[in-house]
């Protein structure tokens, strides 16, 4: 009879225990009193590979750092990583499986907007809390979903804001004319410039929508010449940016600055070399929210560690894309605290406010924030260097909605 | 001012255009002389860029070997695709009308266009937009107030000489002859000792030597991903527009559809410049099926 009460009581104590001590930890998925599981995913390979392949390795890079001192209050950080291809297809089936079959406790990828909003609707119906890799599309995070944080390193409203304030400020231009595509993020570049030069009385003598695939920039470009601009703000991706340098040099209109929105020039180097003519870069500006250009001891660092962890392989522009997001995650989690749970996690990252060295600005949500990047820099670049232009500009939230 | 933009969007549009026709000019050899529409034209083109590039950069060739073998690649991946895939299927005789074997060979193109893109995008260098260096390079040409690039006037040179060549090779020569001749007729063709699969072949494989030159002349006005390919859809509306089966109706319907456009971006906006190929292929499949410059095919039953 003694025996059996005692064991009685033993069972009852030590269901008394787990109820007090661990019903988070029991409760949320992915997650024990030693590790936090993150589904990690991003183009492996595919066509976009470029966009992917080292921000993952960044980001597990910081995880691996993080591991190493001894983890998130007691936690290790296990990563499952995912290839979706870039494609909406591959980025649900990714999601699904991370989610479903390998229980994540949160989400953390994504390099193209386009692919990665086809997840969302689901993401938010699971309430897994989910980063954005290094996907940067206005119309993942505006208008905010309750459970994404994303544009780690800006939105096209980010990169408007940053060109726009300079070309204001610092270029003193009073007419400007503009050229973005027709598309979601070539509307929001476009918006987002119009009302902060509307705001400061400059003139929109220009605005010239183009497609993303279009294979001659004469007709936008001879309308620009004609309009007699200050300054011409171009938010065209990589192949039609160049064809925009080509002519703009062709047709004599270096005197007047170009100032390109980041995701025309991915590589420096290599827009050059397609550019292929000096003249064209004489007036030449475009946007960055990186500190790395300005600051050659946060490239070499971020540049050895990357070195270190990946000795075999030479780090390409994007990596330092994949670092921020990681950066945040760490620190939500961080602040979370040991009773972690997922709306905890959320409630972490809604009121995250900490600006990393490598960041123009802070990394900062809100309750209706989710983008986390509105400062940027601007870069001359003459071809051969880069050089920081003087002032941080930041989008104030409104302008553009 | 106005006059001095025009011309200056015309001739933009006219070396444009010559790029459509060029490609177009891929397109037209291939149904002249197979009866297929060759939906990979564009990755051929594709591919034969790539191919100078990498020829430029791994093996540091001349430009001039460079473009002998480019063209001397293509000639063999072309001919090799029709020999391996298309003789293949025109072997096994889907249906008993012969004209619906073509549905097969047209289905075979679009998988050839999808293969050579993805076998390309396995190459490093294809990770970020590229230019192959221009075939002329030098100061810009000045006509009165119209600017051309010397790649510009290549690009216009190539094309007139192009079109010239094919135009004496398919009336003037024994074997673009009997490549007409296959193409109208193949059994009579063979009939008469016209061998039609080494016809078909060289077909095929001068197609494909043209889309390298084509890829050449235009990387370096175009820029290089492996999705550039997509300029093919132009160049069917070129074709349709001069009559897919002339060799100079395809390069004047690629000259009016470069200069339209442009002209619409100018006077109207540039967002309506890639709907006006579309909207110039229904006006004339409304108007004159044949095209400009083609002519109506009866065929006695």
């Amino acid at each position: 009879m003694y025996r059996l009460n005692s064991m009685r009581r033993t069972a009852l104590g030590a269901l008394a225990a787990l109820a007090i001590a661990g019903p988070a930890a029991a409760a949320e998925p992915g997650l024990t009193d030693t590790e936090i599981v993150i589904g990690l995913f991003g183009p492996l390979s595919g066509p976009l590979v470029g966009y992917g392949l080292d921000p993952i390795n960044a980001a597990k890079m910081w995880y691996d750092d993080i591991n190493a001192k001894g983890g998130i209050h007691g936690r290790k950080i296990r990563l499952v990583v995912e290839d979706d291809k870039c494609t909406a297809n591959d980025l649900v089936a990714a999601v699904k499986k991370l989610v479903t079959v390998d229980n994540v406790f949160m989400l953390h990828g994504g390099s193209c907007t386009a692919a990665l909003t086809a997840a969302q609707e689901y993401i938010n119906r699971e309430k897994v809390p989910y980063a954005m890799l290094n996907a940067a599309g206005d119309n993942a995070v505006i208008p905010p979903l309750r459970y994404t944080f994303g544009a780690f390193h800006g939105t096209q409203r980010t990169y408007a804001a940053a060109l726009t304030g300079f070309a204001i400020k610092e270029l003193k231009v009073k007419r400007v004319a503009v050229i973005v595509h027709d598309d979601d993020y070539g509307k929001a570049n476009l918006l987002t410039t119009e009302a902060i030069l509307k705001a400061a009385n400059v003139e929109v003598v220009a605005a010239e929508r183009i497609p993303p695939n279009i294979a001659d920039v004469t007709a936008p470009l001879l309308k620009i010449r004609a309009a007699k601009p200050d300054a011409i703000l171009s938010g065209a991706y990589p192949a039609p940016a160049v064809l925009i340098a080509q002519k703009y040099a062709e047709y004599g209109m270096t005197a007047i600055p170009l100032l390109q929105a980041v995701q025309g020039i991915p590589t420096p180097a290599v827009f050059a070399k397609n550019v292929g003519n000096p003249a064209a870069l004489e007036n030449f500006y475009h946007g960055w929210s990186f500190t790395d250009v300005g600051d050659e001891a946060i490239k070499k660092k971020y540049a050895d560690m990357y070195k270190k962890h990946y000795p075999d392989r030479e780090a390409g522009p994007f990596m330092i894309t994949g670092l921020p997001s990681a950066m945040a995650v760490a620190a939500a989690l961080d602040k979370a605290g040991r009773n972690l749970t997922r709306e905890s996690l959320v409630a972490a990252m809604e009121s995250l406010d900490f600006k990393p060295e490598i960041m123009a600005g802070p990394l900062q949500f809100g309750p209706n924030r989710r983008d986390a990047m509105r400062s940027g820099f601007v870069v001359k670049y003459d071809g051969k260097t880069q050089k920081m232009m003087p002032g941080v500009y930041t989008w104030n939230g409104k302008d553009g909605l | 001012m106005w006059t001095a933009l025009l011309l200056q969007a015309a001739a933009s549009g006219i070396v444009t255009g010559c790029v459509y026709a060029l490609v177009a000019l891929s397109l037209v050899i291939v149904y002249k002389s197979t009866d297929v529409v060759n939906f990979a034209g564009g990755e051929l083109l594709m591919l034969g860029g790539y191919l100078g590039l990498l020829a430029l950069i791994y093996f540091e060739v001349s430009y001039p070997l460079m473009i002998v073998a480019v063209i001397v690649a293509m000639f063999v991946v072309g001919a090799l695709f029709e020999r391996i895939t298309l003789a293949t299927v025109r072997g096994r005789r889907y249906a008993k009308n012969p004209e619906a074997d073509l549905v097969p060979m047209v289905v075979a193109t679009i998988g050839l266009g999808y293969l050579l893109k993805g076998a390309v995008r396995v190459v490093p260098y294809t990770e970020e937009v590229r230019r192959l260096p221009p075939l002329v390079t030098g100061p810009p040409i000045f006509i009165g107030d119209v600017v051309l690039q010397r790649q510009d006037v290549a690009i216009i040179a190539a094309t007139i000489v192009v079109m010239a060549a094919l135009i004496v090779f398919f009336g003037w020569t024994a074997t673009g002859k009997a490549l007409r001749a296959t193409s109208q007729n193949p059994r009579a063709a063979a009939l008469i000792g016209i061998p039609v699969q080494s016809m078909r072949m060289i077909a095929w494989g001068l197609a494909a030597g043209l889309a390298g030159i084509a890829g050449i002349l235009l990387s370096p006005k175009l820029l290089m991903t492996p999705d550039m390919g997509n300029v093919v859809m132009l160049a069917f509306a070129a074709a349709i527009i001069g009559g897919f089966s002339s060799l100079a109706g395809c390069v004047i319907g690629g000259i009016v559809l470069g200069v339209v456009q442009n002209l619409v971006g100018v006077l109207y906006s540039p967002q309506a410049m890639s709907v006006t190929p579309f909207v110039v292929i229904m006006l004339v499949l409304v108007l004159r099926p044949q095209g400009l410059f083609g002519e109506l095919a009866f065929k006695k039953v």
